[in-house]
């Protein structure tokens, strides 16, 4: 069985403490919602860990937006300053839903013949301490993806905030280290306390059904998507989409990048990875004469469809699972009021 | 030499050019000679590029069989490849790869070939060529088809008379539009395609083509009309690719990623998704 520990609200803060890494990110409480922060910069900063998941995904901690991932020069690669290089940093307050898409992300950057050197450094210095969703977000749907509202692995640590204290579980030998270090900050968790979190859990599923009903993403959405006839279909929702790719780079399990070299100063030239968006028009667009631009996807609809095609279709041929973990975010993050929920909806009738 | 790939997948080798030749009046190839040689399979792809401007995912053009001595030929077409076009014997280059799968060589024993290409598509199939050349006695016939807009753009022409006097090998060509002097084909790919069925046995063959997207697709509905199954063509795509290792994302057709599934990759695997022709 799995320790599980409870702690009061200074208990907490005591075990945060004991994390030994050089930055801790938590989400924390903003006027505008959840934002992460580092605790160690401001150890003032209250991690908002009741609160329903916050907009910005954990994504830009395991692939940041934009990253140097090589130095050459016209006589050779700088081996050492094209290597990664990353310190002992420590997540907090990731949902389920996070650590579903950590998922994904794994089996993209870590799997196939060549792994990605730099996430792999990350993810393998990066602690993973996850929060149960004690309030839900009006976009959430991830029990409609297979998901629920708290995690039973790929944590380091997990949180069950109880109404008062947190009930805290162990997930991994790393994890353990910390609550050994946390000393009396916590104690053994009782039967009691194991039946508060499971009312707790209980009463964020309830939560979700309120406002997903018993909706689910059914396997027949790949067949329903397929089908999709794109020279017609595609152009109602297409007609909404600003081409803002909010949507891509809010997404946790949305990973598109583009590589682009420059000059980096002296005689120097760096290589920079950047994220990039399926949603945009120069994204598949191959080298040509000006005027022809030749690209696959010409159209905006087919791209929304690609994009669509991708999460639902295609990432479980490839992966294994669904690219989308049902936390909603592309929701608020859109421009033109796209709800994927009405989107995918829109299939099963 | 696998190219810094186990330490870092996204580094570049430099490289610097031994010889760069005019092959047309908008194609050029680059040569290396490389102190380590760069194994490939025919198919295969690498990322050359500029240092500082980018790079762009080529096949060799060159023989596998010689991987000391590496050919890439390109169309100037957008800004790096501009860039290359300028570049002369001496000028360094970035090189990583080799990536993708290559074509299924290992198929084709007793198999006739069919290799069909437009423009500058006959740069890729050329590594191709090579390896058939060297083991036509394995093979049965293997008929070569290729076409450019005019006389001056047929690559690799001074190859020609050479690959048509291997055993079994033929070749035919032709120009989109008449010009004095010619006395071959004129028109598109597809209208040397016609005699296909009575130049090979369309039951036991393999097509490869590469070319612009809009020639592979009137090609591969010629093929297909002529009696050939999409499990036996084969499309050669190197479309936009920026990791070349199946993690960027743009290069996808279906669920599979040209740089990694491909970029030589069967008809019948892609034929049922979205955007496989323009």
């Amino acid at each position: 069985m799995r320790s599980i520990y409870v702690s009061t609200e200074e208990g907490l803060a005591h075990l945060l403490g004991a994390v030994q890494a050089d930055e801790v990110y938590a989400a924390v409480r903003r006027e505008r919602g959840p934002e992460y922060c580092n605790l160690r910069a401001r150890p003032e900063a209250e991690p908002a860990l009741r609160e329903p998941r916050p907009s910005a995904s954990p994504k830009a901690f395991l692939q940041p937006a934009t990253e140097r991932v090589a130095v050459y020069s016209a006589t050779g690669v700088d081996a050492e300053r094209s290597c990664p290089a990353c310190g002992r940093r420590a997540l907090v307050g990731l949902r389920a839903c996070d650590l579903v898409a950590i998922e994904y992300l794994d089996k993209v950057f870590r799997g196939g013949d060549v792994a990605d050197p730099f996430y792999e450094a990350r993810r393998t210095s990066e602690l993973l301490i996850s929060v149960d969703c004690v309030a839900v977000h009006e976009n959430c749907f991830c029990t409609a993806v297979g998901g629920r509202p708290f995690a039973e692995s790929g944590f380091d640590l997990n949180i069950t905030p109880l109404e008062e204290g947190y009930l805290v579980e162990v997930g991994s030998e790393r994890g353990q280290e910390v609550i050994d270090r946390a000393g009396d900050a916590v104690c053994p968790a009782t039967d009691e306390d194991l039946r508060r979190r499971d009312a707790r859990r209980e009463a964020s599923l309830e939560q979700l059904r309120q406002q997903t009903g018993d909706w689910r993403v059914s396997d027949r959405i790949q067949e329903a998507l397929l089908a999709k006839d794109e020279a017609k279909a595609w152009g109602e929702e297409a007609a909404k989409c600003v081409e803002c790719a909010a949507c891509t780079f809010i997404c946790p399990t949305c990973h598109c990048f583009y590589l682009y070299d420059q000059v980096g100063g002296g005689e120097e030239f760096e290589r920079v990875r950047t994220w990039d968006s399926c949603i945009l028009g120069d994204y598949h667009r191959m080298a040509g004469p000006a005027g022809a631009k030749p690209s696959p996807r010409p159209g905006l609809r087919t791209r929304f469809a690609n994009r669509m095609l991708h999460k639902y279709a295609f990432s479980p041929m490839q992966y294994g699972l669904l690219g989308c973990t049902g936390c909603g975010r592309c929701i608020e993050a859109c421009y033109g009021q796209i709800d994927i929920r009405d989107v995918l909806r829109g299939f099963e009738e | 030499m696998t190219l810094n790939v186990e330490a870092n997948p996204y580094a570049p080798q430099v490289a610097c050019l031994s010889r760069v030749i005019a092959e047309t009046p908008t194609i050029k190839t680059f040569c290396f000679d490389l102190d380590e040689p760069l194994a490939f399979r025919a198919g295969q792809f690498v990322q050359l590029g500029v240092p500082g401007l980018g790079e762009g995912p080529f096949t060799p053009s060159s023989s596998p069989l010689t991987p000391e001595h590496l050919e890439v030929t390109v169309l100037r077409t957008g800004e790096v490849t501009e860039r290359l076009h300028r570049m002369q014997a001496g000028d360094a280059c970035l090189l990583r790869g080799p990536y993708g799968k290559g074509f299924p060589v290992e198929k084709l024993e007793g198999k006739d070939v069919l290799v069909v290409g437009g423009g500058v598509g006959l740069a890729p199939l050329r590594a191709l060529i090579y390896q058939l050349l060297s083991m036509t006695d394995r093979l049965g016939r293997v008929v070569i088809k290729n076409g450019a807009r005019e006389t001056a753009e047929l690559l690799f022409r001074r190859q020609y008379d050479e690959w048509a006097s291997h055993k079994n090998v033929s070749m035919e060509i032709t120009i989109d539009k008449a010009e004095p002097g010619w006395t071959g084909n004129v028109g598109v790919v597809t209208t040397i395609l016609e005699n296909v069925p009575n130049e090979v046995d369309v039951r036991n063959c393999y097509a490869f083509t590469c070319g612009p997207e809009i020639m592979l697709k009137f090609a591969t509905q010629k093929l297909l009309e002529k009696g050939l199954t999409a499990e036996q063509i084969y499309l050669s795509m190197n479309r936009r690719m920026s990791c070349g290792i199946g993690k960027c994302g743009r290069c996808n057709i279906g669920p599979y990623y040209l740089c990694k599934d491909g970029p030589d990759i069967c008809y019948a695997k892609i034929k049922d998704y979205p955007n496989v022709f323009p």
